[in-house]
């Protein structure tokens, strides 16, 4: 596992500062990569949509009607489903749960992670190889159980899913992170800092970790996609979210299949609305890993 | 190599150690104790079957006991009592291993056979159209939530091509023809999603090993391109693509869960959703263990196929 | 020559208006063929006196037997539509205090024992409760049934006598529900989770949890000539979508168990020789109070939350136009209980839907809460679409009065003891009455201290009254009381029911003589007169 890791790990990020390189990147960015711009595209509508959704939505996303299972109308715009409840309000307004529950537990589990990689890289020792081995215990059991159990064991809410998802991000950030302070800890600059009698934390905030910039960003945006999907399938398992706030992934649920062939578009436009959210990121991600990584570019 | 396998033997074992310490404390973190809950979910009335519980579970005794005797049972096979329908957790898992193993198997076949040549053409023409849209495509499986493709499947399926599979399982051995009719769809669902991870990986590989020196050597001896590609840059970059199948099957686990709910395969993964939204905690546990094992020993296959193929590579370079 | 036509012709024009007038001969039954349909949901076990749910009772009907059955062909069931089964005559004695059961003889078990009259008076003692019971049932829902009998006698090998405290009529038709087979004394009772031994039309084949449950004929079966089928298979089939594909497809025979109307047109406008039955359902929507816990302990506050639910609306959205509105007991014509429509017409959110909320504004504000004070409510259900859908809704109409509602899924494992703790505001539940009769429904569901209680409803004057009516011999005095109950409980809002549902049932033009009743789910699946024309 960690050979395949290191292919694509992003090790050595660029000194000494990378405010320079940033507006030529952007050019270079746009030009070379026709597929990223796309995603960028699509995480900024995802973004818009969540921002401005009261603004974007026609009906309250809640409000039931008599109005069951309607076709798309100039009153619905994507119909409604089966308790006379607009679904293009909702799925507007669904952007807003998953950006927030994707964003948030991305970033909860990215920053404990990044922390406990800095750690590790830093210190390193037996501490290292402990906490490389929890990390490794954590990663080997499969995102959608671990999640399933925690959410089962917490009780399903917000603050609870939240926690779910993020707990499998945490040992792919903590590798990515290691890594990083790894190549950059025995630079010499860095060893100068040492010599000169800074102290270790100082070395590690003011040196080590603003050079790991990159590689996170580029994490959070790669997560970013797992975590909307692993909420959807929670959702849609029963264990997400709950009611009344609209969830793409519970829109899904097995309950909507059932009105599928009155309604194909109740199985459709949220599955959709999931899917473009999450390749956008996954564009984007692919895209600023091959910025901010000359090595890999081309792959 | 005997040395490599050995390590890797108690790294597994120390990982299976460190994973059941894990999902032990995991079901415990439920507010009550494991009694209260099966108490409850199983429908009890009466007090006095509580403390005959607590003897049965053994919660009465302390923790680090509790959790020798689990894992003593395990060791033995024993996979516990589902408490919700009164049998030994075995019956009813055993027959559910067939189809779980079946929808598994089909699902990596399919995302091999559908993800390394993929991977190969994407990383041969590279910045290609073909390699744009084969990247694409791939991205696109692994964006879409496996739930949905199985629903949207289902629905064209069912609705245009009237493609209904059994509604109860039909064994290979009874008649195949309708097993697989039963199953092709759904491992096709789980395995496009496993065949894009390996296609990017196997894309990316490749395009590793194709900037090494001795293949642009070899180019330049004039060697047909298509050739070069397949004999030298495969054979190497099958070192990474071997690995991944480890980490896949982890990835599998997670989309059997949700595509045998959605295309009503009485498998476990399935059993275990059933068991955690019954609190069938016992089982649960065992279930998730049991995954962990599966998990485990896939990867330290993978790793001792990784050294066999390789014989330079050995533990510690990471 | 034209003549001689139509004197050839007319045999023919004769013969053919005989035939169109004369009545169709019914068919004979043919033997033969084995029945697969789907349950509810997974049955959580075999046991149907230990579990509350259709789930169990479907496939455990066709194994076991009662002392008397509600006959399948009649589909309102009532005193006049009982029928013999273990028991082949019975009386009421001494003012209608004591019930003898006269037993059929030469009837075995599966396993080959003969049944006895110590087997009936083991199994009600075991579901009563008694305290010199063989048998202790771990869990027994339907205790309260069975609160009334005082002794079981056994003057000898085929006589039963019920001993009773005080008169009770409807103790025949309790015994005459899905929920009452008898059981065999001499197997364990906790084998009958996992197994069923019974003297039934059909015995267990293969039971795989969560798979499907399979039972193949009884030859021994001491009806001669029945069962027609070969055997029965009840495979579970999660979700309605494939329950309706898989009908469609011809995997199953008989679909609809839990349908709503949209799953029923769905089905037979794919297939539009399909055979679509409807009934009336002894189901009912309903809310549940909790008479203990702040905000509800406030009568306007409960007034105002049954005045937001619009029935209307509750009809056109999660009833998809198929409800049907009434009391506690099920509305008439399907129910002889249930209150008078003017009556009904009257009730909390029956009304302007509008005006109503008006109200209940005006009730909260009283009560203390406005905008600057919303009511926060926690709206509790099972964490199922039947449940959630109606749940959902229900959030939405307390919203528009100004309440903070959100709702809270509960997964079913801990659904009945949540309930039963009383840990909840309000709760949005669906109750299936076992029979159509005011016993099987108000001591379980409203008296003080029931187990099934699950509002705190409490009222000594209601609880006087239903014993009172449990008693009253004359059909129409009886009425009257059920009634005045009925009223009492809508007037404080003890369970606002927001509608009744129906069954919508579907299947193949080959099945004959499927049962399906208008005041009951629990007391068809017996399917021993059901044949297949193949």
């Amino acid at each position: 596992m960690a050979r395949v890791v290191d292919t694509l790990d992003l090790a050595a990020p660029r000194l000494p500062s990378v405010a320079g390189r940033r507006r030529s990147a952007a050019a270079r960015f746009i030009r070379r990569q026709p597929l990223g711009s796309a995603g960028v595209v699509l995480v900024a509508a995802l973004l818009a949509t969540a921002v401005l959704a009261d603004v974007l939505a026609t009906h309250d996303p809640v409000r039931t009607s008599s109005h069951v299972l309607a076709a798309p109308s100039a009153d619905f715009w994507l119909g409604t489903d089966n308790l006379g409840r607009d679904l293009y309000s909702r799925v507007v307004h669904g952007s807003r749960i998953s950006l927030a529950i994707g964003l948030a537990s991305t970033l909860l589990g990215a920053v404990l992670g990044g922390f406990i990689g800095l750690v590790s890289g830093y210190v390193g020792g037996t501490t290292d190889l402990l906490i490389q081995r929890v990390m490794d215990i954590m990663q080997a059991l499969p995102i959608l159980v671990l999640a399933l159990v925690l959410a089962a064991a917490l009780g399903p809410s917000l603050p609870n899913a939240i926690v779910a998802i993020s707990i499998p991000i945490v040992p792919r950030a903590a590798r990515l992170i290691r890594a990083s302070v790894l190549a950059i800890r025995e630079l010499a600059y860095v060893e100068a800092a040492r010599a000169l009698g800074v102290r270790h934390p100082r070395v590690a905030l003011r040196h080590i970790l603003p050079n790991t910039m990159g590689p996170f960003i580029v994490l959070i945006t790669a997560q970013l996609g797992g975590s909307i999907l692993v909420e959807a399938a929670l959702s849609f398992l029963g264990l997400g979210i709950p009611e009344p706030y609209p969830s793409w992934g519970r829109m899904l649920s097995i309950a909507a299949a059932e009105y599928a062939e009155k309604a194909p578009w109740l199985v459709i436009w949220p599955g959709l609305a999931i899917s473009l959210a999450v390749f956008g990121t996954n564009l984007l991600g692919d895209a600023l890993r091959d910025t901010l990584d000359p090595r890999l570019r081309g792959s | 190599m005997r040395g490599y396998v050995a390590k890797r033997l108690l790294i597994a074992l120390v990982t299976l150690v460190g994973m059941s310490m894990v999902i032990f404390s995991l079901m415990r973190l439920a507010p009550g104790n494991i009694v209260d809950v099966i108490f409850e979910s199983a429908g009890y009335v009466d007090q006095a079957d509580k403390r005959l519980l607590e003897r049965e579970l053994g919660v009465d005794r302390p923790i680090p006991v509790q959790y020798a005797r689990w894992i003593g049972e395990l060791l033995q096979g024993d996979l516990g009592k589902s408490y919700r329908y009164d049998m030994r957790a075995w019956t009813i898992i055993k027959p559910r291993l067939p189809v779980t193993l079946e929808l598994a198997g089909l699902a990596l076949l399919f995302s091999i056979v559908l993800g390394v040549p993929a991977g190969v053409v994407s990383a041969a023409r590279q910045n290609r159209p073909i390699d744009y849209v084969l990247r694409v495509l791939s991205l696109a499986g692994l964006s879409m939530p496996s739930f949905w493709l199985g629903m949207v499947i289902i629905l064209l399926f069912v609705r245009s091509l009237g493609w209904m599979p059994s509604v109860t399982y039909v064994s290979p051995f009874e008649d195949l023809r309708a097993n697989l009719w039963q199953f092709v769809v759904p491992a096709l669902a789980v395995g496009y999603r496993s065949s894009a991870l390996i296609m990017r990986i196997t894309r990316s590989a490749m395009l590793e090993v194709m900037r090494e020196d001795y293949i642009r050597t070899a180019r330049a001896k004039g060697q047909r391109g298509t050739l070069v590609v397949w004999r030298h840059a495969l054979k190497n970059a099958s070192l990474p693509v071997i690995t991944l199948i480890g980490i896949e099957v982890a990835f599998l686990i997670g989309g059997l869960v949700v595509t045998e709910t959605v295309f009503n395969l009485p498998g476990v993964a399935r059993y275990l959703v059933d068991a955690i939204q019954f609190r069938d905690y016992p089982v649960v546990q065992n279930l998730v263990m049991f995954i962990a094992i599966v998990v485990v020993l896939a990867n330290l296959t993978v790793d001792v196929l990784y050294a066999w193929v390789d014989p330079r590579i050995k533990y510690g370079k990471a | 020559m034209p003549l001689r036509r139509s004197v050839r012709l007319a045999p023919i024009a004769l013969l053919l208006v005989i035939a169109v007038s004369l009545p169709v001969p019914a068919q004979t039954p043919k033997s033969g063929g084995v029945l697969r349909t789907h349950p509810l949901s997974a049955p959580p076990s075999l046991s149907p006196h230990e579990e509350s749910t259709i789930a169990t009772v479907q496939p455990a009907s066709a194994c076991y037997n009662n002392l008397i059955y509600f006959d399948p062909a009649k589909k309102q069931e009532g005193e006049g539509t009982i029928i013999p089964e273990l028991a082949e005559r019975w009386s009421w004695q001494d003012g209608h205090r004591n019930l003898v059961f006269l037993l059929r003889k030469n009837v075995k078990w599966h396993d080959g024992k003969p049944f006895t009259s110590q087997d009936v008076k083991y199994t009600f003692d075991a579901v009563r409760g008694a305290p010199d019971a063989a048998a202790k049932l771990r869990v027994n829902p339907r205790k309260l049934w069975y609160d009334n009998v005082e002794h079981i006698e056994t003057p000898d090998p085929h006589t039963v006598v019920f001993r009773l405290k005080r008169p009770q009529p409807s103790l025949l038709l309790m015994l005459a529900s899905g929920y009452s087979p008898v059981y065999p004394a001499h197997v364990p009772l906790a084998d009958l989770k996992t197994k069923c031994v019974g003297t039934g039309p059909f015995k267990l084949k293969e039971y795989r949890p969560g798979e499907f449950v399979e039972l193949e004929r009884n030859p021994d079966y001491f009806v001669k000539g029945r069962p027609y089928l070969d055997g029965v298979k009840w495979v579970i089939v999660k979700d309605r979508s494939t329950q309706i594909a898989a009908l469609q497809a011809g995997q199953l025979d008989v679909a609809g168990s839990g349908w709503n109307k949209a799953n029923w047109e769905t089905a037979k406008s794919g297939k539009p020789d399909l055979v679509t039955i409807e009934a009336s359902s002894n189901v009912n929507v309903n809310v549940l109070v909790n008479f203990k816990k702040p905000p509800m302990t406030d009568p306007r506050v409960r007034q105002a939350v049954n005045l937001a639910l619009d029935r209307k609306a509750y009809q056109a959205g999660p009833a998809l136009g198929a409800a049907t509105f009434g009391g506690a007991m099920l509305p008439r014509p399907a129910g002889v209980w249930g209150l008078p429509e003017a009556e009904v017409a009257k009730l909390p959110g029956m009304g302007d839907a509008a005006k109503q909320k008006t109200q209940a504004k005006k009730l909260l504000a009283d009560a203390g809460f406005g905008a600057s004070n919303p009511l926060k409510l926690t709206v509790s259900t099972r964490a199922i679409a039947i449940y959630v859908d109606p749940a959902s809704w229900m959030v939405d109409q307390l919203r528009q009065i100004g309440v903070d509602a959100v709702l809270e899924q509960i997964e079913t494992g801990v659904w009945h003891p949540k309930m039963t703790r009383l840990d909840f505001q309000v709760a949005l539940n669906l109750t299936g009455i076992g029979i159509d009769d005011p016993d099987a429904n108000f001591f379980e569901n409203f008296k003080c201290g029931s187990q099934r209680n699950f509002s705190g409803y409490c009222s000594e004057d209601i609880d006087r009254l239903m014993v009172q009516q449990s008693q009253t011999l004359d059909r129409a005095a009886r009425l009257k009381l059920v009634n005045e109950i009925d009223r009492r409980l809508q007037h404080e809002g003890a369970r606002p029911v927001l509608g009744w549902g129906k069954q919508f049932y579907a299947h193949w033009p080959y099945v004959k003589a499927f049962p399906l009743h208008d005041n009951s789910i629990y007391n068809t699946s017996r399917y021993q007169d059901v044949w297949l024309d193949k």
